[in-house]
């Protein structure tokens, strides 16, 4: 930066290599913000001409059933997201950045689950939950709980909840990572100043650990929620929003409407919806007390 | 000098005229795409394309298989971006017929009754992409009609043979269950596979008329035979017939056959491809392989002889865009040829061609391609003869039906109301 800046020349060298980078930026992820938006007003195939119709789809939308069930369904996904991922993630982080010689396979395996695709854990977790070869109902059967064993995916009543733990299984990696990095960057000065002044573990975890962690927790908290309001993949390849809605979430209701039926209006609207929802609740957390304060900043 | 500069501009423009000229007269291309992309099919296709390349120098062919899934998204965009490729696959029936009503599609009528070469194939066949008695697709694939698959040796264990009516069916379900087998295997998390049980009760109950006249709105989808089919579900749902969990099954990944290989379910409605699956992938299993067809309803007017299911399986169509629409008609007929047929009969599929039942020396194919050539109707499956709107209201509402949590009184009337939505009237 201090290079570049120096003068006002070489800023505009730097904007000239930034410009092919702004450029697709803008065509591809900025401006079909707005066009969604505009498609959004059209009855639309994607084939043939659009017809204007106002706020329509909007206002099927505002009707929908299972747009409002998609909404809660994502809702469930990012509660559970949070209340799961994060402070697993943590426990794992406080346990894998503890000195010692199992900390770096054990962190290594235990971050697997983040590299593998979405595609190969939803194919691997179908056939953990299958009804009849499944590994889950044969575990069951094993520990002498023959009684719970079910249709995991195939019932409305367990879908969403079994999908949700593959989700965690495949996130909760991620906040590890993002949680020992934030554990390492924590001067060991101010645990050793704790130590003297006669605080327990408990009490530099509370008043030291946790409070230095602020930035890291307002960050994870942030992936967790935005990214489990725009959630597709795992859920398009264990259940496709299936069975009878159970598992439908925003993301993949706008892939059906879109793709499937051929309504691209529509589709659109749920994805300016879907980008409202993940705008808010980004605004919601930045701008709330979690978020760092100037002071605490590092 | 100024003369020379002439000379020189004149010369180099008479040469470039003559290079374009060349250029387009060599450089025609013709794109391909199609979603064959496992082996004997790939290079059954590679083969063809090869013979037409041979008998057109200078013509370039450029062949892009595709994945199943992805495919029908890329053709959508594709189509909607204006720049398709020549000649593409597709399964006939509303998809397609969307594209039609767009104008995207070439008519192919004039190609195909020029020499009568629409002969080739069975009336049957050619259902699919027949829109206002104009023709839009050819069958290449193949003839995939649904029946009920099961294993001669594994039957023959338990004493039980092939029902030919509804009453021997739930009687031999009857007996199956009380063996601790499951009657019918079934995966339904992609819906289709239970529509097959839907669409023939249908068919059995009340005959092919009533379906079509839902379609055209003379009749209506909340019409006692569709409520009647989806009753006869739940009861065979109510009566444990399908293995527990059937709606998160998943057919893709070999769901519903593990439970047939492993002794677990007697039988399976599919589509005749099971035939070819089984094959590949348990060949023991296969040396018994069987089917019946669907039986008959009591009191149901349909024709036993009716069948579900694609009559050909991957039709191939032309984008209205292309600039060498006889040559890309040309192509197709190389995918069809005598040569390519004999070929895919040697993989063990049928050909959606007229006469062709001396070469099948596999006697259950043989028996499959006369059950198809007899049939006094086919239906295309419902999921892709509607409108894709449409057919996700079919399998939604029918995928409920299946899990009880709608009664089929209410699915046939959200069915007829989605369609009475969807054509105004």
């Amino acid at each position: 930066m201090g290079r570049l800046g120096g003068r006002r020349g070489q800023r505009h060298v730097a904007a000239l290599f930034l410009l092919p980078a702004s450029l697709l930026y803008l065509l591809y992820v900025l401006a079909p913000i707005p066009l969604s938006f505009y498609y959004s007003l059209f009855r639309w195939d994607g084939l043939t001409t659009a017809r204007f119709i106002g706020a329509g789809n909007w206002a099927e939308l505002a009707r929908d059933a299972i747009f409002w069930k998609s909404l809660g369904n994502n809702l469930k996904l990012v509660a559970l997201s949070v209340l799961i991922q994060l402070p697993l993630g943590l426990g794992l982080a406080l346990l894998t950045t503890q000195r010692g010689r199992t900390r770096k396979w054990a962190q290594g395996a235990l971050f697997v689950p983040m590299m593998l695709s979405s595609v190969a854990i939803g194919i691997l977790w179908k056939y953990v939950y299958d009804p009849n070869f499944g590994l889950l109902n044969g575990l069951l059967e094993v520990v002498g709980l023959p009684g719970l064993r079910r249709a995991w995916l195939g019932e409305p009543a367990t879908a969403l909840y079994a999908v949700i733990a593959t989700v965690s299984w495949q996130y909760t990696p991620l906040y590890m990572l993002l949680f020992s990095a934030g554990l390492l960057g924590i001067p060991s000065e101010l645990y050793e100043a704790a130590a003297i002044d006669g605080a327990t573990g408990l009490q530099s975890f509370l008043h030291v650990t946790l409070p230095m962690l602020r930035a890291t927790a307002a960050t994870a908290l942030t992936l967790a929620v935005v990214g489990s309001l725009k959630y597709f993949d795992l859920i398009y390849v264990m259940t496709e929003g299936g069975p009878l809605y159970s598992t439908e979430v925003m993301a993949t209701y706008m892939y059906r409407k879109a793709f499937h039926e051929f309504r691209m209006g529509y589709g659109s609207t749920v994805a300016v919806a879907m980008f409202l929802a993940a705008a808010a609740a980004a605004a919601a957390i930045l701008t709330s007390g979690i978020r760092p304060g100037r002071k605490e900043g590092r | 000098m100024r003369r020379g500069s002439l000379a020189a501009i004149l010369v180099l423009g008479i040469a470039v005229a003559l290079a374009a000229s060349s250029v387009s007269l060599a450089g025609t291309r013709l794109v391909l795409w199609h979603i064959q992309t496992t082996d004997p099919t790939l290079s059954i296709i590679d083969a063809s394309v090869a013979r037409f390349r041979a008998a057109h120098p200078g013509v370039e062919v450029e062949v892009v298989p595709l994945q199943n899934d992805p495919y029908k998204v890329r053709l959508a965009v594709a189509m909607g971006a204006g720049d398709p490729p020549d000649v593409f696959i597709s399964w006939g029936g509303g998809p397609l017929e969307e594209y039609v009503k767009a104008g995207k599609v070439a008519d192919l009528t004039p190609f195909l009754l020029k020499d009568d070469y629409i002969d080739r194939f069975p009336p049957a066949a050619m259902g699919p992409v027949t829109f206002g008695g104009r023709y839009y697709g050819v069958p290449v694939e193949n003839v995939s009609p649904a029946f009920i698959w099961y294993n001669r040796n594994f039957w023959n264990r338990y004493g039980v043979s092939p029902p030919s009516t509804w009453d021997d069916f739930l009687a031999v379900a009857d007996k199956f269950k009380g063996a601790g087998v499951i009657p019918v295997s079934l995966a339904n998390r992609t819906k289709w596979p239970g529509s097959m049980w839907y669409m023939y009760l249908v068919d059995r109950i009340a005959g092919e008329q009533v379906f079509r006249r839902a379609v055209e709105r003379t009749g209506s989808f909340a019409d006692p035979p569709f409520v009647r089919a989806g009753e006869e579900i739940q009861r065979l749902v109510d009566l444990g017939i399908f293995p527990p969990g059937f709606n998160g099954i998943d057919w893709d990944t070999g769901g519903s056959r593990m439970l047939l290989y492993s002794g677990r379910a007697a039988m399976e409605l599919m589509g005749s491809w099971q035939y070819q699956i089984v094959y590949g992938e348990n060949p023991e299993f296969f040396e018994d392989l069987d089917y019946f067809p669907f039986p008959t309803y009591p009191g149901g007017v349909g024709d036993p002889t009716n069948l579900i299911g694609t009559p050909g399986d991957n039709y191939y169509s032309i984008a209205a865009s292309s600039p060498n629409k006889e040559l890309a008609f040309e192509l197709i007929q190389y995918l069809i040829d005598d040569v390519a047929v004999s070929r895919r009969i040697a993989a063990g599929k049928i050909p959606p061609v007229a006469g062709v039942e001396n070469q099948l020396t596999d006697p259950v194919l043989r028996r499959l391609y006369m059950d198809f050539a007899r049939a006094n109707h086919m239906q295309l499956w419902y999921d892709q003869y509607l409108p894709p709107e449409l057919g996700e209201v079919h399998k939604n509402t029918l995928q409920a039906v299946f899990g009880k949590t709608m009664t089929p009184q209410q699915a046939a009337q959200e069915m007829e109301a989605a369609a009475r939505n969807y054509y105004g009237r």
